[in-house]
């Protein structure tokens, strides 16, 4: 009939009426439609009595009419409770503060651990860190993820081969293995020097052995270029061949591009959203701007938050909006060329590397068809042709 | 004219199906064993003790409920829970009827 939750929480008061008559008093509660409750009876004069703390006022004026007097014995309930805590305000205040400062502490990085770096590496990774944002006293929900660290951290840092990422509630521990330069070897091994490939000789350095080919020479691929064999038949001498031959090798590459196509570009135009997820709920705490891309991509990163070790149910998202753009890109037939060349020459390099030169470039074929520029360019390019080969001998 | 109209609520009660406190404003009065009593249709508290309850009806009528430690648990216009050890309800006619 009654519901005590909701009696807790608007708040009642048990109080004593005391008069000549209080049934009166009773009786006008009750036609007024004021609800009393657990009455009883305490003395010939007098009736104890809970009411709600919100109909004070009202009982007041009927007391007057009745001409009982009230004393308030008790009270119960969320108000009165609540003015409680105003009176003990900085006991309260100091707990939440606490429980704060305990949640802010579990969030926070307290110490990086660099294994396995000398002191020179592990400046570069720490200074690489503090750009990131990774330092002492940083919230961990705002810094980017373990595999997002490693990679930054090996990109940035040349002198590294391996970083490994871990975080331990509220450290941080890399584990850094270090590239190890290889040390000139000394081709200790007698040996020649061929070719890995036909071309056409173009340079001859011989830093020790006997060339066998001049320059505009044009050789296959497993011919002598330096041989380790040094002297007459008689007075021979065996020695690793050292030098550099230098080849003009021709690459074919061919490239097509359409004249018309559609590109997904981003425009620039972003925005980040910060929402605590707790269970299926999003509340934003940041970033409550409507977007108002027409097309957009969404970035998510979440974060677990913690208290002391646990993690808690709740949790911390970062949303990137970034608005995209399906451009219509039309080429005239020049550009479409250029760009085709661009690709091709693009091609070579990869295939034979940053050290080769270009000498020289000829299109050799060239056609438009169904809408696309079909392109195939004959490349002379200048690189490294000599590799080694051991100098075995039978007897 | 008062009177011929109670004696047609009273006919037409019995010969319906129709509740007769309902008709008549009577008192409606629940028990669970001594435990509750549960009184509806009353016209208000005229005494009220540890062992005792008296509540106006109509007609100058009163309802006398007897019985030890009486707590009034609810009360509201027309109705009220009571509840102690109930031992004895009784009406005592007013000098109206």
């Amino acid at each position: 009939m009654k519901n005590k939750m909701f009696d807790f929480l608007a708040g009642y008061v048990r109080a004593e009426v005391k008069g000549k008559y209080p049934e009166l008093f009773i009786d006008r509660c009750m036609k007024n439609g004021i609800s009393i409750w657990q009455v009883r009876r305490i003395g010939d004069n007098a009736i104890s009595c809970c009411f709600y703390a919100k109909d004070i006022s009202k009982i007041r004026v009927l007391l007057r009419r009745t001409g009982c007097r009230l004393s308030f014995k008790q009270k119960y309930g969320i108000p009165f409770l609540i003015k409680k805590m105003h009176s003990r305000k900085g006991f309260i205040f100091g707990f939440i503060f606490s429980l704060f400062v305990i949640f802010f502490m579990s969030n926070m990085v307290w110490s990086i651990q660099i294994d396995g770096a000398s002191p020179e590496v592990e400046h570069d990774v720490k200074q690489v860190l503090h750009n990131i944002g990774l330092k002492k006293g940083a919230f961990v929900f705002l810094l980017p993820s373990e595999q997002e660290i490693q990679q930054e951290v090996t990109e940035s840092v040349d002198k590294l081969t391996w970083v490994g990422v871990k975080r331990l509630g509220t450290r941080y521990s890399f584990e850094v293995v270090e590239k190890k330069v290889p040390e000139e070897k000394e081709a200790l091994n007698p040996r020649h020097l061929i070719a890995k490939k036909k071309a056409v000789v173009y340079k001859v350095f011989t830093e020790q052995g006997q060339a066998m080919v001049e320059e505009r020479d044009y050789v296959q691929k497993g011919d002598l270029l330096i041989s380790g064999i040094v002297g007459s038949k008689e007075n021979e001498k065996i020695m690793p061949a050292k030098g550099s031959i230098l080849g003009e090798v021709w690459y074919l590459s061919s490239a097509s591009v359409p004249l018309e196509s559609t590109v997904v570009t981003n425009t620039g135009n972003f925005m980040n959203h910060y929402y605590l997820k707790a269970g299926n709920f999003n509340i934003p705490i940041w970033g409550f701007k409507k977007n108002s891309f027409l097309k957009k991509e969404t970035l998510t990163d979440m974060k677990p938050i913690y208290f002391l070790k646990w993690e808690l149910p709740i949790s911390f998202e970062k949303r990137k909006i970034l608005e995209i753009e399906h451009k219509k890109r039309v080429l005239s037939e020049k550009e479409a060329k250029k760009l085709a060349l661009e690709m091709t020459e693009k091609d070579v390099i990869r295939k034979v590397g940053e050290e080769a030169e270009i000498k020289g470039k000829k299109v050799l074929r060239e056609k438009i068809d169904n809408g696309k520029v079909n392109i195939t360019v004959h490349y002379q390019v200048i690189e490294e042709i000599s590799t080694e080969q051991p100098i075995i001998r039978g007897d | 004219m008062a009177k011929w109209r109670d004696t047609f609520k009273k006919w037409l009660a019995s010969k319906t199906n129709l509740p007769a406190d309902a008709l008549l404003d009577l008192p409606r009065v629940t028990m669970i064993g001594q435990l509750h009593i549960y009184i509806e249709n009353h016209k208000g508290v005229v005494h009220f003790s540890d062992d005792e309850l008296r509540l106006a009806l109509n007609k100058g009528q009163q309802m006398k409920v007897k019985g030890e430690n009486f707590v009034i648990k609810t009360i509201l216009p027309e109705e009220l829970l009571l509840e102690g050890k109930i031992s004895c309800v009784e009406y005592i006619d007013g000098k109206g009827s």
